[in-house]
């Protein structure tokens, strides 16, 4: 057999060293572990469906500057961190100015504060699950540490906007860390979008979001997934949540060239639960590929999930979701749902969901379909005298937006729902 | 209510009732593999050139390949040398023309088993070809079956007597190159069953193979080959056990079967083989390869599977559902207890139009065993219309079992549907209580429950088979209440 | 027959029964009332051999016999019957098969043959329509998609089938509408018997306008704090639970009858 592709290490360079000595310390730590890592490919069980989509060229392994004038669609209101080729814009951004919340950026961390933050750093995420994510603790140039003190509460969310300049070939490497202590409210927004393609350039955006939730703290995400078709996105999300605390996660995806995400909850204390809710849509040749993995460790926990995908033309979407009950964790309740909807004899759906079960006294459920609308609701539709084809656009449309109704921030919603009608327009206008 | 957990485990131990060894003079080859061993394996079977070309292409390709790991199982390498590839009972130079040649010692041997062979108590309605290590040693209703047209012989007579439907089919639905144990097995199959079952033909007894280990530090390697032609149809049922002993053995199995249009093949297995002892040692290490082939439009594949033995199962029965409107279905009960290890599922994979695939599967762990399902559903592009139902269904026994789901779903056509559901329960302290209220014994509440619990699956076995398995289970489970 | 003296028991380390007294003989109907969180349905619990609870002092006797040394199931062999006030589901396992298995478990603790499918078939169509429920049943899965009527007229059915000596009948008028309940009532009264004995666990009296006891006694705090003939029952109706002093949070959302 052919040895595998490694990475290649002009991917292990970093080019910034503005950041404090501990951080820089990290990085090159984790550089050298990843030398010689082998690419995944077909074989690789996590990356089964899509490294045949992973292309990562020399080229592009350079980070882009983190200079350059950022999109228009930052006229979000309230608080907001712009993040542009993984830097840090303080300019542009409008910091909340509340006790109890620090939101500072890495290169401004003290010695001490950085020293902290690198001995906490990826322990949200299991290595070997995300190979190519932990790339970003190689290379990011910059972060975002978000504290919050005990009972401190944000008024509105706050607004991460992620965005990369796709002029020229090269990567980014955002990087946020979350530290909500007990009983804690947040509710955090993070956009990924990008400006400028010039058809040529080739760009890796490798974005790494840990959240830590102390005791009885309660916190949302919200991620909409918007960069442009050329851009190849590898990202991780991690979450560890202590006693009675709650995450809650939407995400809202739409494909591109390569698009991989995986999220990954630890419930470390009883009565922890989370709820994570997920919609792709691709079309064209796009992709998007989504990892979840629910480790419930200790028992009395929930948790609750439910993905929703469709691929139209070309696309290809994937689903794994994994539910782990360690032994022990008793009383463990866990479901799993995710539907999908193919529009096209082209396009490919790919799901695994799964349940690794060590405990006996567990309610675990899951359910996955693939396939047509439900025949009643189209008949139903049909006899109120709708056409057959409204009918089943009306139907796909609200399949998505059911989950998309979820989302608890208005002016999320209608962002998701602009570029949701934009999909559903394209694929239903033809046929 | 620990008190109850503990009373369930009390419930679960009993002695594996197979595990007697026959005292027979055996030619058994020396422990190890080669092209000899090959050569000498197809030469002791007077075997035609064409078949020692296949098994010496498929050995070399063995060679190249790696022992798969992917499977959630744990077990120490085997050493594919210490194995002996061939033990046969001694007897005179050729097989056994009619029963009353067959060593009464073999005879007593498959009395014991539950499976008579000689005329006076031949089990009605079912017609049985009996494999001892590495050769079938007798067949029944021989002669009834020959008036239908239906031929039901080992495979090694069909070897030299149906040479252009061996050649013809062998290996035209698990390629030799399909994977490490489908390769092996190529190389060194010794024996198994054939089944040709001619055009129109609905076969007119259930036929069954009763595959037996006895001896030591043996490996079988059994090979079934089942053609229904188009229109008929055919019922057949496996059987396995064996001693108990200390090592490991491995088993590694592989079966064919071939539908052609219209036609109907229902595949049944009750798997027994020792599964070592309470610290997990010995037992089987069972690692087979069970794949049908829809060719034809309108056919039909059905396994069932009871799985309560071995030490480790790795066993994907499944269909490849060609044919137009060609329908596949597993169903599987597979039981686990003290440390046996089982990943085992379907794959069903839609090519045709309008194909349809049920899967129930329902496992059950008990003690420190682990139990995965593992399935593959697959709509092509060219599966239009097509359907799958999936239900996986894993009961927990205790505290220290795992029970695992591993799905995978692949659609290409936007007309096909799948359905795929799982659920993960246990015998609740709430069951056994009301149970044991009413007077019931605990031991048999806990198999009513388990038999509850698989209850869609026995459904599909052929009924007297159906009553063993409930008894099986009885005994597979006693002592793991708990 | 049954003797309850100085009965204590816990769960979880907290005690619930307090020190139980309680004589019921051959052929009486007694009611066990009382606010809940008395500890009525420990109670019922203890006496079928739950192990959830754990009996710290005292004994039972059924005819003479130490109950608390029997497992479960042999305490249901010597004949104490437990109607559950919410009968757990058994998917798959057919009620005809559960019951057969049980009637024949009891058969051969007598020193039986077991009761042949046919015979048994026919026992089991009568007994079901006594209470009113549709012979399918028994092919359904035990209490598998039964609603709350169903489930506590398949308990009554099951008592008629196995005839025990102590029929323990725990809040079995809980979720019943009256039509319901009166069939269920017919059920316990055909029950009645010179030589069995029926305790009835219940929150309210309507209960016992349909199957009048014997005795009632009213539970509070792990103890029995009055006993009496039927009329105390009605006088609890009146005067509620406060009348004897002790506070009943669930009086207020009784339900009407």
């Amino acid at each position: 057999m052919k040895p595998a592709p490694t990475l290649s290490s002009a991917f292990l360079h970093p080019a910034g060293q503005s950041l404090p000595q501990p951080l820089l310390a990290l990085r090159k730590q984790r550089a050298a572990a990843l030398l010689g890592m082998p690419l995944p490919t077909r074989k690789t069980e996590n990356w089964k469906y899509s490294a045949r989509h992973l292309k990562l060229a020399d080229d592009m392994a350079i980070s882009l500057p983190a200079e350059g004038k950022t999109g228009t669609s930052l006229a979000v209101p309230g608080y907001k961190v712009v993040f542009l080729n993984g830097v840090m814009l303080p300019e542009a951004s409008e910091f909340p100015d509340l006790d109890g919340i620090t939101i500072t950026s890495f290169s401004d961390l003290d010695e001490q504060e950085a020293r902290e933050l690198a001995g906490r750093l990826d322990h949200t995420l299991t290595p070997q699950s995300v190979q190519l994510a932990q790339l970003n603790s190689a290379r990011f140039e910059d972060g975002l540490l978000i504290r919050l003190q005990p009972d401190a509460v944000l008024d509105q969310p706050l607004y991460i906007i992620h965005e990369v300049n796709a002029d020229a070939s090269g990567s980014a490497f955002p990087r946020i860390f979350v530290d909500a202590g007990r009983h804690s409210r947040l509710t955090l927004v993070e956009e990924f979008i990008s400006s400028g393609s010039n058809g040529q350039a080739q760009v890796l955006v490798n974005a790494v979001t840990e959240f830590c939730l102390d005791e009885g703290a309660h916190l949302t995400s919200i991620r909409l997934d918007m960069e442009g078709d050329s851009i190849q996105h590898i990202g991780a999300t991690g979450v560890r949540q202590q006693r009675n605390s709650r995450f809650e996660s939407h995400c809202v995806g739409f494909g591109g060239a390569l698009r991989r995400h995986d999220l990954q909850v630890r419930l470390e204390g009883e009565g922890a639960e989370c709820k994570l809710n997920g919609v792709v849509v691709a079309q064209g040749a796009q992709h998007y590929d989504n990892h979840t993995n629910i480790e419930h460790v200790v028992g009395h926990c929930n948790s609750e999930e439910t993905y929703r995908n469709i691929a139209a033309d070309q696309a290809h979407v994937v689903f794994n979701g994994r539910i782990h009950i360690h032994p022990d964790a008793q009383k463990s309740n866990a479901e799993m749902n995710n539907k999908n909807l193919l529009l096209s004899n082209g396009a490919e759906i790919d799901t695994k969901p799964e349940l690794e079960i060590y405990a006996d006294d567990v309610k675990c459920a899951h359910g996955a379909t693939i396939g047509q609308l439900d025949k009643t609701s189209v008949f139903y539709l049909v006899s109120r005298g709708i056409g057959r084809r409204e009918a089943h656009v009306l139907l796909t449309m609200a399949f998505i937006n059911e989950l998309v109704a979820q989302i608890p921030v208005p002016a999320v919603r209608e962002t998701a729902q602009t570029r949701l009608n934009q999909f559903f327009e394209a694929t239903f206008q033809e046929a | 209510m620990a008190t109850t957990d503990n009373e369930v485990k009390e419930l679960i131990k009993r002695e594996y009732e197979h595990g007697f060894v026959t005292e027979i003079e055996a030619d058994t080859f020396e422990p190890g593999l080669n092209e000899d061993v090959i050569r000498r394996l197809s030469e002791v079977k007077r075997e035609p050139e064409f078949m020692l070309e296949w098994r010496l292409k498929a050995y070399r390709r063995w060679l190249e390949m790696d022992e798969p790991d992917w499977a959630h199982v744990h077990f120490p390498k085997v050493d594919y040398n210490a194995i002996s590839y061939y033990s046969a009972p001694k007897k005179r130079e050729d097989m056994p023309q009619s029963l009353d040649e067959v060593d009464p010692e073999l005879l007593r041997t498959y009395e014991k088993l539950g499976i008579p062979l000689h005329e006076r108590a031949k089990l009605a309605g079912v017609a049985v070809d009996a494999v001892f290590d590495s050769v079938s040693v007798a067949t029944t209703f021989k002669e009834q079956l020959a008036e239908a047209g239906v031929i039901f012989c080992p495979i090694s007579e069909a070897v030299q007597k149906y040479p252009e439907l061996v050649q013809k089919y062998l290996g035209s639905v698990v390629p030799p190159s399909d994977n490490y144990f489908a390769a092996l097995n190529s190389a060194v199959f010794s024996d198994g069953s054939f089944v040709y079952i001619p055009k129109g033909v609905r076969c007119p007894l259930e036929l069954s193979t009763y595959f037996r280990i006895n001896a030591a530090n043996t490996g079988q390697f059994e090979r079934t080959l089942i053609i229904a032609d188009e229109g008929s149809y055919v019922s057949y049922l496996e059987g396995c056990t064996a001693p108990m002993r200390d090592e490991n053995q491995l088993h590694a199995a592989v079966v064919e079967l071939v539908a052609l249009d219209d036609a109907q093949i229902k595949y049944s297995t009750v798997q027994n083989w020792y599964p070592g002892d309470e610290e997990g040692k010995g037992g089987i290490y069972n690692f087979v390869t069970k794949r049908g082939a829809c060719i034809g439009k309108n056919s039909k594949i059905s396994w069932t599977q009871v799985e309560t033995g071995s030490a480790i199962t790795w066993k994907y029965p499944s269909c490849v559902l060609r044919g137009d409107n060609s329908v596949g279905e597993f169903y599987s009960v597979a039981l686990t207890h003290n440390y046996q290890q089982a990943d085992t599922g379907t794959k069903m994979i839609h090519l045709g139009k309008n194909t349809k695939s049920t899967i129930i599967s329902k496992g059950i762990s008990a003690g420190r065993s682990s139990n995965a399902y593992r399935g593959l559903v697959k709509f092509g592009p060219g599966a239009e219309g097509a359907r799958n139902f999936t239900q996986c269904d894993s009961l927990l026994i205790g505290d220290r079992c795992g029970a695992h789901t591993f799905p995978y779903i692949e659609s290409r056509n936007k007309s096909a549907i799948v359905e795929h559901e799982a659920t993960t329960s246990k015998v609740s302290d709430e069951q056994l209580f009301l149970c044991r209220q009413r007077g019931i014994d605990p031991e048999q509440a806990v198999s009513m429950i388990v038999n509850g619990f698989c209850k869609e699956v026995f459904k599909e076995l052929p009924m007297e088979f159906a009553v063993e398995a409930g008894k099986l289970l009885e005994v597979s489970l006693e002592g793991s209440v708990g | 027959m049954l003797s309850i003296k100085n009965l204590h028991a816990s769960v979880e380390d907290k005690e619930i029964l307090k020190g139980i007294n309680l004589e019921i003989k051959a052929g009486e109907v007694h009611a066990i009332m009382g606010p809940n969180g008395s500890g009525k349905s420990t109670l019922s619990q203890v006496l079928a051999g739950n192990e959830a609870f754990e009996v710290t002092e005292g004994e039972v006797t059924l005819n003479g016999q130490n109950l608390l040394e029997l497992e479960t199931e042999e305490r249901a062999r010597e004949g104490i019957f437990l109607a559950f006030q919410y009968p757990v589901e058994i998917p798959g396992v057919s009620n005809l098969q559960f019951l057969r298995t049980a009637v024949n478990a009891m058969r051969k603790h007598r020193g039986e043959e077991d009761m042949n499918a046919a015979e048994f078939m026919k026992l089991a169509r009568e007994v079901c329509k006594q209470v009113d429920l549709d012979p399918s049943f028994l092919k359904r899965g035990v209490n598998e998609g039964f609603s709350g009527g169903e489930k506590k007229r398949n308990e009554i059915m099951q008592a008629l089938l196995l005839q025990p000596k102590l029929a323990i009948l725990d809040e079995t008028d809980s979720g019943l509408d009256i039509d319901a309940l009166k069939v269920v009532a017919d059920g316990v009264n055909a029950l009645r018997s010179p030589d069995r004995a029926i305790l009835m666990v219940t929150h309210y009296q309507r209960l016992l306008n349909h199957i009048v006891p014997d005795y009632v006694h009213v539970l509070a705090g792990g103890r029995i704090i009055k006993s009496g003939g039927r009329e105390l029952a009605l006088e609890l109706e009146e005067k509620g639970y406060g009348w004897l002093g002790i506070k009943d949070e669930d009086a207020a959302d009784a339900p009407a009858n």
